[in-house]
């Protein structure tokens, strides 16, 4: 008998505003004690339902409709809350996505470990404090802590006591939905090393859901993979890394490159999932799937064992069978969808670009006041280089490492306290400080920021059309028919085709990755020099997020734009960027071509850049 | 610390403004301020009344010396607390006329208002919490229908059914023949008589609560440590007092300030409808007998009140959201 038995476990949403939905289909599988699984999916595949329904929370207008959940021998599926009580945090306990806003924020995290803990032990006064001093022990976080308020602590910080406050009853399994999405990288690797420390000397079970391959092939035992409200893959992590069963798998799996190559190679999942309240006939995988075959839109894959798991899939059966793989090919490793592709030899090509903006020795100094005394705050110190038409270059460093106060100076909206910005323009070579009125105003025409939220970029109650005939009528004076035209080319270099479709839709109406698309086409619509990516991409998912790095190339190879990309994560940076700068605590650190940065790093701290990268190969 | 005295010096900032203002305003203009402030209340063409302008001025103080001594001697009166002479009441000083009055209505206005906040908060948390249920749909139909009557009219409804009709309790007044002080005979008087004033407040005011609470603790319930709370297996009370309502009551308490000086309006109706011997009534005398020291004073007193509810407020959330306390700090 397994810790957990989950079999045939469906959840349905019937919102009142829309027709019902059936998040999580059939779903079956077990959690063997002290075991570390995996579950992956894109965003709206159903993880979360099925991790809240595991924990029966789910709320109105979510319910469970069939299958059953066995815990420890139990059956929870519909067991009164008064009985769960008993189970809940000392034999399951979780971490949320997301989980900013887990803990309580107007009371102390002590209370809030302190009543759970006298909730379901026999502890006590002062020997609850000693167990809160040792669960802060576990995650390394200052006992002087304990008696803070929630939001006296970093995102990193908040998350590991959320662990924490998970292992406060040493229970036998705990769910972790995503608990590092949204940090830092560097912070998001030590997490999950504590986490993967204290499962390996607590032998608790894990599920750990995420939408990030690496890191969930980096930690687990074993994978479930989640597609559409269905599991279609389920192996040992090993051996789905070597012998993917599902495309989708083989999808995932090439959202991966490795960074050190000369050239990095990265496939995504074109299209988008399918609508979970439609009927879906066949396999809800086909509109998606290069190995699609006829059966494939007739018939729904069940979820079968071979190789050494289970898999939904009709051609993969076929190809395991005995001597199928005759009749349908070999079975493959990669994805046969759109590829990205990066070499070391576009890099140095681009190197070779003009300059269009240089960045000369430039510092920067708030100044803040508080009462009488007065705070200096250095958030950048001497920093110097360029940009280069055609080419990108990417600015790393973890948060609060002053990437965005330079982009702030160099789009114009502050300026350096030391050092200059010159912008080698159609004018000229102007200092950027120097813009006033109108000359600002040309000057952020050929600037462009992209930010990372794409939601709150456009407005969503305006059609498409609008948003970009706006910056064109208002920057180039088009009108009429010449307007339309531009607008539609312009959707049509973000690949949002065709263009006449799009033209009349609602922003609310696109997914994320659709709606960054127009973000950039916006950007484009000024015709820039220079766009100003932060973290255009850390906000969507994994196969949005490679059609969006491989639309910003495409950009700088065929429109005569330099690229500065922000971000805290070097995989991305590697895939996009020809040149790198690594800035930590306000300083460079290290510049150079990005691969040259990636396989011999000269600076510590990029070191832990590079280690934070997850590796699963 | 610092919030609680950054509030409190801002507390004794817009005091100063407003005492100042008031000192300002009437001397903007040349000549005798006294004359030109009674002018201005009674009307360009009515008659100067001597007995008027002599009353203002004892409040407002002579127009001799400079600006500057002027202001220090406003400031001295007002320190002594010496408003000048009631028009109406005279000789009386307008302090001693509202002192008589004050503590009715303070009194009436703080028990309605409190047992308004305790009661439509606890309703509105509850009916958050069993939401859909039938008790939630009493309590919000039912407040949604109380909300559209004034508490005017219902002071008129109960005085007719319970003082005229029924006659249970006295229709006007504060006491009979009673001597007041603390002794037993006057508070049993001034109970039975604040009864149907202080209930026909009850009635209307816990609305807002009800219905802000409700609502507010609503959308706390979809919060993730709401339900963190309830994975922790704790049981329902807990997560319901100590992790729902104590986050839901934060808005509700900044609300109460807020509310106060729409809650004073209501007060002054409701006291004249019962001829009740308060500020409110007061200040319908005030009014109708043109006795501007007495009005000037009250509205500065009423001013002077919002600032000090809306300091207890701050304080008040200052206690309860930690966040406060430091982001503005
Ligand atoms: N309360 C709800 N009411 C109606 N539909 C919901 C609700 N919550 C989720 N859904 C739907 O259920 C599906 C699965 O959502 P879920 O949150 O489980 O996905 P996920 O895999 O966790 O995604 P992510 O990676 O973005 O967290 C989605 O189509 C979503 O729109
Ligand atoms: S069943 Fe067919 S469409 Fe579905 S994943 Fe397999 S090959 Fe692709
Ligand atoms: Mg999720």
């Amino acid at each position: 008998m397994s810790l957990l038995d989950v079999s045939d476990l469906s959840v349905r949403y019937e919102p009142k505003s829309h027709r019902p939905l059936d998040a999580v289909q059939h779903v079956s599988f077990s959690i063997e004690a002290g075991e570390f699984v995996g579950l992956i999916g894109e965003s709206g595949s159903g993880k979360t339902t099925l991790g809240t329904a595991l924990l029966r929370l789910l709320q109105r207008p979510g319910r469970i409709s069939a299958g059953s959940i066995t815990f420890d021998g139990t059956d929870i599926t519909h067991l009164h809350e008064d009985e769960l009580r008993d189970l809940r945090w000392r034999d399951i306990s979780t971490v949320f996505q997301s989980s900013m806003n887990a803990l309580n924020p107007v009371t102390r995290v002590e209370a809030q470990f302190r009543d759970v803990i006298e909730q379901h032990s026999r502890l006590r006064g002062e020997a609850v404090t000693t167990r809160i001093r040792e669960l802060f022990d576990m995650v390394i976080i200052d006992h002087r802590f304990i008696s803070a308020y929630p939001h006296e602590l970093s995102g990193g910080m908040r998350q590991r006591v959320n662990l924490a406050l998970a292992l406060a009853l040493e229970p036998k399994f705990v769910l972790l939905d995503e608990p590092t999405t949204g940090l830092d990288v560097v912070v998001q690797h030590s997490i999950l090393e504590n986490v993967r420390r204290l499962q390996a000397e607590q032998g608790f079970a894990v599920l750990f859901i995420s939408h990030d391959i690496g890191t969930v092939l980096d930690l687990s035992d074993r994978i479930l993979v989640m597609y559409a409200g269905r599991i279609v893959e389920e192996q040992p992590a090993a051996a789905l890394l070597r012998d993917p069963l599902h495309p989708y798998s083989k999808g995932l799996l090439g959202s991966y490159g490795d960074p050190r190559a000369e050239t990095v190679r990265i496939t995504y999942v074109p299209g988008r999932p399918p609508d979970l309240s439609l009927e879906i006939r066949g396999c809800s995988f086909a509109p998606r799937c290069p190995e699609r075959i006829a059966r494939c839109t007739e018939v729904d894959p069940p979820l079968l064992p071979m190789a050494a798991g289970r898999a939904a899939c009709h051609v993969a059966q076929l190809q395991r069978d005995e001597g199928g793989a005759g009749e349908h090919g070999e079975p493959k490793r990669t994805f046969d969808g759109p590829q990205f592709v990066k070499t070391a030899e576009e890099s140095t090509q681009a190197l070779r670009g003009d300059v269009v903006l240089t960045v000369d020795h430039v510092s920067k100094v708030f100044t803040r006041r508080r009462g009488l005394t007065v705070q200096h705050t250095e958030a950048v110190t001497d920093a110097s280089f360029v940009l280069r038409k055609g080419e990108v270059t990417a600015l790393v460093g973890q948060s609060g490492s002053g990437k965005s106060t330079l982009a702030r100076m160099i789009t114009g909206v502050d300026s350096p306290t030391t050092g200059r910005i010159v912008f080698h323009g159609p004018n000229g070579d102007q200092e950027v400080a120097g813009f006033r009125g109108r000359s600002l105003r040309d000057y952020r025409s050929n600037v462009q920021m992209v930010f990372q939220d794409p939601y709150s970029s456009i407005n969503p109650a305006k059609r498409l059309g609008y948003v970009l005939a706006r910056p064109l009528a208002n920057y180039h004076g088009l009108k009429g028919d010449a307007l339309r035209d531009r607008v539609e080319e312009l959707l049509e270099t973000v690949a949002l085709t065709p263009a006449d479709r799009f033209v009349n839709r609602y922003g609310y109406e696109l997914s994320g990755g659709q709606r960054q698309r127009v973000v950039i086409a916006k950007a484009l619509a000024v015709e820039p020099d220079i766009i100003v990516a932060d973290e255009p991409i850390s906000s969507l998912d994994v196969s949005i997020r490679a059609e969006i790095l491989e639309l910003l190339g495409g950009l700088v190879q065929t429109k005569d734009v330099g690229i500065l990309y922000i971000t805290h994560d070097l995989l991305s940076a590697r895939m996009l960027a020809d040149e790198v700068i690594v800035l930590n605590n306000g300083r460079i650190v290290e510049q150079g071509q990005t691969l040259a940065v990636i396989r011999s790093p000269q600076d510590a701290y990029t070191r832990t850049l590079i280690e934070a990268i997850p590796n699963p190969f | 610390m610092r919030y609680f005295a950054r509030k409190f010096g801002f507390f004794v900032a817009t005091l100063w403004a407003v005492v100042t203002l008031n000192f300002l305003i009437p001397r903007l203009q040349p000549g005798d301020p006294a004359e030109i402030m009674v002018k201005k209340l009674a009307g360009k063409d009515a008659q100067l009344d001597p007995a008027q302008v002599r009353a203002m001025r004892a409040m407002l103080g002579a127009p001799d010396g400079s600006l500057v001594q002027q202001y220090g001697t406003y400031l001295g009166e007002l320190v002594r607390g010496n408003f000048g002479l009631s028009y109406s009441y005279y000789p009386f000083k307008v302090t001693e006329v509202i002192g008589q009055a004050f503590w009715w209505t303070v009194i009436l206005v703080t028990v309605t208002q409190a047992l308004s906040f305790v009661v439509g908060v606890v309703l509105g948390a509850y009916a958050a919490w069993r939401r859909n249920s039938r008790f939630d749909s009493v309590v919000t139909l039912g407040s949604t229908f109380l909300g559209t009557l004034q508490p005017f009219w219902i002071a008129l409804l109960l005085l007719y059914v319970f003082g005229y009709s029924l006659g249970w309790f006295p229709t006007s007044g504060g006491y009979e023949e009673s001597t007041p002080g603390l002794n037993f005979p006057f508070v049993q008087e001034a109970v039975s008589h604040s009864f149907l004033p202080a209930l026909a407040l009850l009635i209307v005011t816990p609305i807002g609560w009800i219905l802000g609470m409700r609502n507010t603790m609503i959308m706390n319930l979809g919060e993730d440590y709401i339900r963190l709370a309830k994975a922790k297996g704790l049981p329902d009370r807990v997560v319901a007092l100590k992790y729902a309502a104590r986050n839901a009551l934060l808005p509700s308490v900044t609300g109460f300030a807020l509310a106060l000086g729409g809650v004073l309006g209501g007060a002054i109706l409701v006291e004249q409808a019962f001829d009740y011997p308060g500020l409110g009534r007061l200040m319908g005398e005030a009014v109708e007998n043109k006795d501007y020291p007495l009005l000037q004073t009250l509205m500065l007193l009423t001013t002077v009140g919002v600032l000090v509810a809306n300091l207890v407020a701050d304080l008040l959330y200052g206690v309860l959201d930690p966040r406060a306390r430091r982001a503005q700090s």
